[in-house]
């Protein structure tokens, strides 16, 4: 093996990564324009619920009812309706999230110490938003419950009940941004050394150069090497810059060892570049390629636990999670962002990448020399 | 516009398609695979949240309160703990999403009638997760303290007091909050974006870059022939992705439909044109088959993913986002599979973005027939 071959090699693939006008939005814009996008989109708060309601009664507690709704800054009542049909078809045209009935007997009920019923309607369609509804919901009438048992009764009932004191720790404030902006970086490494490596070397074969770089003394390692360091330098320098941006842009706190993730990040490249380089070697065209690819991160993507989180899933496929590169690196970048826990928890992780690394690295490249003999 | 052209070239692309097997597979199986697979796999539902419990008080009461919290459904006990260090190094390693400690001397507290501390520390990572799960063990609580309320007043020989008002919560359009109901149809709508604008931002480019449009551009046909002609072999296929998705949705997931499936048919046929003179657009645009299918990729996976009210509301982006979202199809593709599938809604409360959708076919078809005319054809 000659490094200077090798870094001969190396000089040419950046030239030619550089000097390709087309490129330089994949490099440098794309990076960044789906940052902003996806830090400012992914997010699945429920945060303004739209309430609409009819009330029939028109008395003092229906009004306390409305009010302790509207003090919580979750709901914000939008739609007084008059009748419940008018109620339900602004629920149908999805212009309120909840609807609330309280019917003409309401505060004789309560006064009489009787039960006043109140129908809720939530609209269902969004399930993980409905049921975050459904808790906040029930939270406001409960505390609406025991101050009117309070005011009813003038008494205190001091009986022994939980006192439930929850913490919610890593991200106090369950902040959509803390969890998804972190995952970006990761996913955006993933197809950017895919996509690049399996390119680089197909662009080869497409113009027919390949030819040319067999019948040089290179040899089939050190085309390899040379053709994938230019792209580990290009994804670790972009994964610094997209790093420093996002913790100053999106004040993301980063509360473990940065460098643990650019070590963690060259564990993850072994499988990406590997799968980059296999895909390279069942691909003729650059357009199959690029769909191979694009093939290949949509279930990275989907089964990682980016969004959907791994637990929800069948059993089954939680199990094929653990073939994918991907789970383990976001275990590892959110954990060093949001948790800060270093090696010590994250050696698991550390050490199931590396060995999958290993492993598609090491078929690929045989597979990809047994190509080039 | 002559039905014989139109024939004529959609049997030329019929016939690329099926000589290259690669591409008949990533048009007719990789979309369906990726359906069917998301459609089984993905959820955004939370249940059997992993607990463990550290136990300090030890009592009978305390024991039986950790059996409750097991036996139902929300919660799923992965280990008993001696102490709450080790309870924090299970949710640093992320390997449970909830941890609850019962303090020493939590029963004494609850028999002498005052309020126990129970602490509980949830790992907030997942503010999706995070939040049903506070949700569920909130509730939890709630209903616990419920009964011990009644049980106090029992034993007070007062009267029992009724809670003022009973609130009735009832789940409208997904009754029983099963997020596959909303995931697989947006699912659909995604993938047949992607595949659509994919499949043909590559056909127009491929005659450019082989320069055999020189001779098409010599034979008579006019552009509007070529450009249907082009789309039918695509759109049938996309068509049949469609239906085979709806089909499996029903019978292996019971996604079923509300409202029409003619309806959908038709909703559906709309939305492919779209995405398919997407894709001629912008094949014609770039003329290269790569720019053209990173651009397709671009501008149709990403979008359709995140501004199309699929899983991330849109009433919680910023307005310039929200405004965004107006401009995508898959937006209303999805609001009206979302009527169709969850609403039971008919075409007199969704007209108007089946005539959104339209326009945009309208638009996007026309743009790319005065492109091409302006290339003399």
């Amino acid at each position: 093996m000659s490094w200077l071959r090798i870094r001969e090699l190396v000089r040419k693939e950046f030239i030619q990564l550089f000097r390709d006008k087309k490129n330089r939005p994949l490099l440098i814009i794309a990076p960044f324009v789906q940052l902003l996008v996806f830090g400012y989109v992914l997010s699945t708060d429920v945060k303004d619920v739209r309430v609409g309601v009819v009330d029939q009664s028109r008395t003092r507690e229906s009004r306390m009812l409305m009010d302790a709704l509207n003090a919580n800054r979750t709901f914000r009542i939008t739609h007084y309706a008059n009748h419940s049909e008018e109620l339900e078809e602004v629920l149908l045209e999805r212009k309120v999230d909840l609807a609330l009935k309280m019917g003409p007997d309401f505060s004789d009920r309560i006064r009489s110490g009787d039960s006043a019923p109140v129908q809720i309607l939530t609209d269902g369609s969004m399930s993980n938003m409905a049921s975050l509804r459904i808790a906040y919901t029930s939270l406001v009438l409960d505390r609406f419950n025991q101050s009117m048992i309070r005011e009813i009764y003038k008494q205190r009932l001091d009986y022994g009940k939980i006192d439930a004191r929850i913490r919610t720790w890593y991200n106090p404030n369950l902040d959509s941004r803390n969890f998804f902006v972190p995952g970006i970086v990761a996913v955006l490494i993933m197809i950017l050394s895919l996509l690049l490596t399996s390119m680089a070397i197909i662009r080869e074969k497409e113009t027919g150069t390949i030819e040319q770089l067999i019948v040089t003394p290179l040899r089939p390692i050190e085309l390899i090497l040379g053709k994938i360091i230019p792209y580990i330098i290009i994804t670790q320098t972009l994964m610094i810059i997209v790093i420093t941006f996002a913790i100053f842009w999106f004040s993301l706190p980063l509360k473990g060892n940065f460098f643990l993730l650019l070590a963690a990040a060259c564990l993850f490249l072994l499988s990406t570049l590997g799968t980059g380089l296999f895909i390279s070697t069942i691909s003729t065209t650059q357009q199959q390629a690029m769909m191979t690819v694009f093939f290949f991160i949509l279930p990275f993507f989907m089964f990682s636990g980016f969004v959907f989180p791994i637990a929800s899933m069948p059993t089954a496929i939680q199990w094929l999670t653990y073939l994918n590169p991907l789970r383990y690196f976001l275990v590892i970048i959110r954990g060093v962002f949001l948790k800060g826990v270093g090696i010590a928890v994250l050696w698991p992780q550390f050490l199931s990448m590396m060995v999958l690394g290993l492993i598609v690295f090491t078929s690929a490249v045989k597979r990809f020399r047994k190509r080039l003999d | 516009m002559n039905p014989v052209n139109i024939k004529a070239i959609a049997r030329k692309e019929f016939y690329h398609l099926v000589r290259d097997f690669r591409s008949m597979y990533l048009a007719f199986i990789i979309p369906l695979l990726l359906i069917l697979m998301f459609g089984y796999a993905l959820s955004l539902d939370v249940d059997n949240v992993r607990t463990v419990v550290v136990d300090q008080d030890r009592t009978e009461l305390s024991r039986d309160f950790i059996r409750k919290l097991n036996a139902s459904s929300y919660f799923d006990i992965i280990h008993h703990l001696n102490d709450s260090m080790s309870a924090i190094t299970y949710l640093d390693q992320g390997s449970t999403t909830m941890a609850i400690v019962i303090p020493p001397g939590w029963t004494a507290d609850l028999k002498a009638d005052r309020s126990a501390s129970l602490q509980v520390l949830l790992d907030g990572s997942d503010p999706n997760y995070a939040g049903i799960s506070r949700g569920y063990i909130t509730a939890f609580i709630e209903s616990y303290n419920r009964d011990r309320l009644i049980s106090f007043l029992n034993r007070r020989g007062m009267e029992q007091i009724k809670a003022p008002i009973d609130g009735r919560i009832r789940v409208w359009f997904n009754e029983d909050l099963n997020s596959q109901n909303f995931i697989v149809p947006g699912i659909i709508a995604i993938i047949i974006m992607i595949v659509g604008s994919m499949l043909t931002s590559l056909v127009i480019a491929r005659e450019y870059e082989n320069g055999t449009m020189e001779t098409i551009r010599s034979l008579p046909v006019g552009g509007g022939e070529f450009l249907l002609g082009k789309a039918i072999p695509y759109f049938l296929i996309a068509l049949i992705d469609v239906l085979v998705a709806v089909f499996m949705g029903q019978v292996l997931f019971g996604v079923v439909m509300k409202s029409s499936f003619y309806l959908l048919v038709l909703a559906s046929t709309i939305y492919i044109s779209v995405a398919l003179s997407l894709g001629l657009l912008i094949s014609i645009v770039t003329k290269s088959q790569l720019v053209a299918n990173q651009m397709a990729i671009l501008i149709t996976f990403l979008p359709s993913l995140l501004l199309s009210n699929f899983v991330f509301p849109v009433g919680n982006m910023p307005k310039i986002f929200q405004i965004l979202t107006y401009i995508i199809p898959a937006t209303y593709f999805i609001d009206i599979l979302n009527g169709i599938y969850l609403r039971g809604l008919g075409l007199s409360h969704l007209w108007q973005s089946f005539l959104v959708l339209v326009g945009m076919l309208i638009v996007l078809s026309n743009i790319g027939f005065s492109m091409l005319r302006k290339e003399g054809m």
